[in-house]
């Protein structure tokens, strides 16, 4: 049967890609349907219980500086709150979120429930509609057909699932759910080109059998970050530490004891994992002169005594789990209430995919999330703001959102991501990012709202509180400009005391603050230096600016120069064979990726300038006979 | 079209010829003619005006052209500076650009702009293609002509340094729960210490002109008593190598430093290669085959007088293949042979070294060889090109130093490294984040 309303938008999956593309899309006014097979695991946080991180974190800001939601959820679920990096400058520091899950997931489900134009069926789906390349509908399990302009997926570890625990395997998208098999197949059908992947989880413990007392603890940081632009610390629920114990020498004993039984080392396991998250086998493999490792003892929520031992991701027998969690330091008695494992799962290669994250065989077809390689909440969060906002721009005919490597992580992800394509579970690093010093976490919003309000994302409450904040940093930016302090009007001995040395000379005030040792605060202990800004994001951000001034101006430079490149789009209809002077292999590269732009192109491994160049003559000599 | 950055080259082909051309396009150019010429000369007027250096001495007089956008050959703002030739004065001039913010043009870079901007019509586009594929390809070759031997093994461990140093800040960046803060470290200074000094003996080195080998060389080889040495005198204007008439008086490598027409050549004079029982002319003859290997062209020298004996057929074999060999027929004075050459898949050279007739031929000849004549990217670019890399380079150590030292920001101090690690890549090819992240991975264990 077919469902009676037609839809703008269908979103399959409701993990952090699939809500936040349901959501961009609703926020944006377009008609969106959420399909998930279970509406009870909407939010779900099938990993580690965690929000952000070095990298990640950005990506929430980002994702919140957009309307987005998972901020606010982390926010409302968050346990314990850390600044990481908080020594090491602001461009590099992010905010991490110990999550409690029911919270969280209650967060989620509570937005999704009370944002309008959005409707939720819970139905798992087994086939896409495709005309003429053109997807317009799904079919669920039950043969319930629904149609919609465009359709986002966002199936995660669910396509193709296979669980490992020691040598025995069985099918899966995550312990307790059922893989996607169906659909798979027929994704399979299409032109894309699939590949496996693997990632793992720890087992968990029942808390109350573990000896916290011998444990070292990590409380949160105070004062308590926030995470979402328009959040309050008020918001956060009771927090709680975490702990970190050690493996030992006889832990790795137990482990390589157990090691021919390990899918992984007896070749079960096909798929490639991650080098920066690798098995608790694969590190005492890769690194066997190292005699402890640091296990991070993470509470699962306020409500359960469930812990999450970070550090001993594991697909070994039950056995040699039960064994190896007993040999740490305040785990002699621990109980294991879910074995860990392993789960092979299928991705499509993500250089079949637009910067849009449209696919480039089926036109409203959008992938987000684990399916293109990715790994991590936070990824799939950043794919899933995009692919709903542009799933919403392509019911409606209009132009996609792909954010810049230079505006966004998202940006730099997303790039990384259709022009290099993965061959481990893709997770972000501020290193991946060579704008670095610009994209901060502090700055996402001045970066992008403004364009989240154009699309419609951001609504006016977000929108009147970021004016605020705006205004502020410009007038104080402005103010410290143009105000002068005189070394005439001041004592050397005040002076000293700001700026470890007298003032010789007149000077701006915002010239005085580029300096390391002067922080803005002192500064404006100066009499003659004017009123300091009251909030301490203004203040925070006027710093900021300030200091990284000559960075900022060098990276502007270099976006500048490369910014033509980026803009020239290459035709979605061009042979590369045609182009001439081109050399096979850089043919090859080209075909493979289909960059949209000579930027794109030029980033692909391997190209030359000189490549480069050919291309642009080429897609100029183009134009000119069209023209001509 | 608004192109921001700027680039400069030498417009003349290679060589000394009566007139040298910079040519500098792009939106920095009125800005660098101020600073160079202490004006910006009138649009297509012609003037005649000293080129200062950045201290503001002379370093040439010559004509200036300035023409605006779009009114020039590349549709941008172009600068031209007619000076004196020479590959000395010219490259000081083209360091004096890039000083002022222009970059080194890549092949074909002048061409591909004109053509974006309209200044060019269709049926050129196809010749432009051409142009960048073939000067792309020389200007490759040239590349790893410059980067060989010890040059290119200083390079590399100046490489192999700096990854380390950035895989370790940036490790500390990225996984600072992992108990691997090398920012807050002392071991930090140490590594950048070590890199420091690489890098000044790298550049010691480069400006003794040591290491980076300008020029081709050339190896003089053949049977003892073909008169080897005798033609490296003749080609260098000295007695550089004692001559006499006992076989196997070279026992070493003998090298001279010649220009022909300003073009820079090594010419290396090895022993005769002969079978020998003597332990020092045994070395010296494998130190002569050793220059062969790494030659760029190979004169065998015969005896005339004997002709190409067997045992010269032998030596010939032996040659590396691809190497562009050249006999020598020496000693015509004596069997009155007419001077001169002949060509063919191994050219011929009649000619006498002593009373130096038929040498002006082999010159004239060695110049083509290398193909100076041909106005692509030689070796001389190409060096220059490193070097500009390498003082980029520089200048990032420096900047890490004063950001770790003075303002404690270890994210500053890993931007500079990542821009120098960006500059280096020029001479040693793509180091991408990922295969940095490759590094840290294999390093360290991280990850929960």
């Amino acid at each position: 049967m077919k469902y009676q309303q037609d839809f703008d938008v269908i979103v399959i999956g409701g993990g952090h890609a699939g809500t936040e593309a349901a959501l961009a899309s609703a926020r944006m006014g377009a008609n969106t349907l959420l399909l998930t097979h279970n509406i009870e695991t909407l939010g779900q946080m099938s990993c580690n219980p965690a929000i952000g991180g070095i990298g990640k974190g950005h990506l929430v800001k980002e994702v919140d500086a957009m309307g987005g939601l998972m901020a606010h959820a982390a926010d409302l679920g968050g346990i314990q709150f850390r600044t990481l990096n908080a020594s090491k400058g602001p461009a590099v520091r992010a905010t991490r979120a110990q999550a409690d899950r029911i919270l969280y997931k209650h967060a989620v489900r509570e937005v999704i429930e009370n944002t309008e134009n959005l409707s939720l069926f819970q139905q798992a789906v087994d086939d896409l509609i495709i005309e003429n390349d053109c997807v317009v509908g799904v079919v669920t399990q039950m043969g319930l057909k629904f149609s919609a302009r465009s359709v986002v997926l966002t199936v995660g570890t669910f396509l193709g699932g296979l669980i490992h625990i020691g040598l025995s395997n069985y099918q899966g998208g995550r312990a307790g759910d059922p893989p996607s098999n169906a659909l798979s197949q027929r994704l399979r059908d299409l032109p894309f080109r699939v590949d496996r992947l693997k990632t793992g989880t720890p087992p968990r413990i029942d808390g109350r059998t573990i000896d916290y007392s011998v444990l070292e603890e990590q409380p949160g940081d105070t004062p308590l970050p926030v995470f979402s632009y328009i959040g309050k610390a008020e918001e956060h629920p009771r927090q709680i530490p975490c702990y970190i114990t050690h493996t030992n020498e006889q832990t790795h004993e137990i482990i390589r004891g157990g090691m021919d039984r390990s899918p992984m080392y007896s070749g079960v396991i096909e798929g490639v994992g991650p080098r920066y998250c690798p098995s608790i086998e694969d590190k005492i493999v890769r690194f066997a002169d190292k005699n402890a490792h640091q296990i991070f003892v993470e509470p699962e929520g306020l409500t359960t005594h469930e812990v999450y031992p970070n550090g001993i991701s594991t697909s070994l027998p039950f056995d040699v789990q039960y064994e190896l969690v007993r040999s740490m330091k305040g785990f002699e008695n621990a109980h294991i209430t879910r074995p860990g494992y392993a789960i092979e799962y299928d991705y499509f290669d993500p250089r079949d995919l637009k910067p849009s994250l449209e696919t480039n065989y089926v036109h409203g077809l959008f992938f987000a999330g684990q399916i293109n390689g990715t790994t991590g909440y936070e990824e799939a969060a950043a794919q899933g703001l995009v692919a709903g906002t542009n799933a919403c721009q392509f019911s409606r005919e209009q132009e996609p959102w792909c954010p810049k490597r230079d505006e966004a992580y998202i940006g730099v992800l997303i790039d990384d991501l259709i022009t290099r394509g993965t061959i481990e579970p893709y997770r972000m690093f501020t290193s991946r990012a060579e704008y670095r010093l610009l994209l901060r976490e502090d700055n996402a919003d001045l970066r992008l709202t403004e364009t989240g309000r154009k699309l419609g994302l951001v609504d006016d409450n977000r929108w009147r509180l970021f004016e605020q904040k705006r205004e502020a940093i410009e007038n104080e930016m402005q103010r410290l400009k143009t105000t002068t302090l005189a070394p005439e009007k001041i004592s050397p001995e005040e002076f000293t005391a700001v700026l470890g040395k007298p003032l010789t000379r007149a000077a701006k005030l915002d010239e005085l603050l580029s300096r390391p040792e002067v922080s803005y605060e002192k500064l404006m202990s100066l009499p003659g230096a004017g009123k300091m800004a009251r909030d301490p994001k203004v203040k925070e951000q006027v710093e900021i600016q300030v200091k990284y001034s000559g960075y900022i101006d060098r990276q502007l430079d270099e976006i500048a120069k490369h910014r033509r490149h980026e803009e020239t789009i290459i035709p979605e209809s061009l042979d590369y064979k045609d182009v001439r002077g081109l050399s096979l292999e850089a043919t090859e590269k080209l075909g493979q990726t289909r960059p949209n732009t000579i930027g794109q192109a030029g980033r692909i491994p391997g190209m030359t300038p000189a490549a480069v160049s050919l291309l642009l003559v080429h897609i100029k000599k183009s134009r000119k006979k069209l023209s001509a | 079209m608004s192109e921001t950055d700027t680039i400069a080259a030498i417009a003349t082909p290679p060589g000394r010829g009566g007139v040298g051309i910079i040519r500098v396009s792009g939106s920095k150019c009125k800005n660098i003619a101020m600073k160079m010429l202490g004006k910006c000369p009138i649009p297509r007027k012609a003037e005649y005006l000293p080129f200062l250096n950045e201290t503001r001495e002379v370093i040439d007089e010559g004509i200036a052209l300035y023409f605006n956008n779009p009114f020039s050959f590349t549709g941008e703002d172009v600068l031209e500076l007619q000076a004196h030739g020479g590959p000395v004065i010219l490259d000081m001039l083209l360091q004096c650009c890039i000083k002022h913010g222009a970059r080194i043009a890549r092949p074909g870079e002048f061409s591909e702009r004109a053509f974006l901007n309209d200044k060019l019509d269709l049926a050129q586009a196809e010749a432009i293609a051409d142009i960048i594929d073939a000067s792309s390809e020389q200007a490759a070759r040239a590349a790893i002509r410059s980067l060989q031997g010890e040059f290119s093994s200083r390079v590399n461990s100046l490489l192999t340094e700096l990854t380390e140093l950035r895989m370790y800040v940036e490790a500390a960046i990225d996984f600072p729960e992992e108990e691997i803060d090398f920012l807050s470290d002392k071991n930090i200074y140490i590594k950048l210490d070590k890199i420091e000094s690489e890098f000044s003996n790298l550049m010691q080195s480069t400006r003794q002109g040591t290491l980076l080998r300008e020029g081709i060389t050339v190896v003089i080889a053949g049977r003892p008593n073909a008169g080897k040495s005798s033609l490296l005198n003749a080609l260098a204007g000295k007695d550089s190598a004692i001559v006499t008439e006992v076989a196997g008086t070279t026992r070493d490598v003998l090298r001279e430093y010649i220009h022909i027409d300003g073009m820079p050549m090594h010419i290396i004079d090895t022993a005769g290669l002969r079978e020998t029982k003597d332990k020092v002319e045994i070395i010296g003859v494998k130190r002569a085959w050793d220059e062969i290997e790494k030659a760029d062209c190979i004169l065998l020298i015969v005896d005339d007088q004997q002709g190409i004996s067997p045992e010269d057929k032998k030596i010939l074999e032996q040659f590396p293949k691809g190497i562009k060999t050249t006999i020598v027929r020496n000693k015509c004075d004596l069997t009155k042979n007419k001077p001169g050459m002949i060509e063919g898949d191994i050219p011929e050279i009649t000619l006498s070294a002593k009373i130096n007739i038929g040498v002006d031929v082999l010159r004239k000849y060695l110049e083509s060889v290398v193909g100076f004549q041909a106005g692509g990217e030689g070796e001389f670019i190409a060096r220059r090109r490193h070097l500009d890399a390498l003082e980029r380079v520089g200048q990032h150590i420096t900047m890490a130093r004063e950001q770790l030292e003075e303002a404690k920001a270890g994210e500053l101090a890993a931007e500079e490294l990542r821009a120098a690690q960006n500059d280096l890549a020029e001479i040693t090819g793509e180091f991408t984040s990922d295969d940095l992240l490759g590094k840290i991975f294999s390093s360290f264990c991280i990850g929960k």
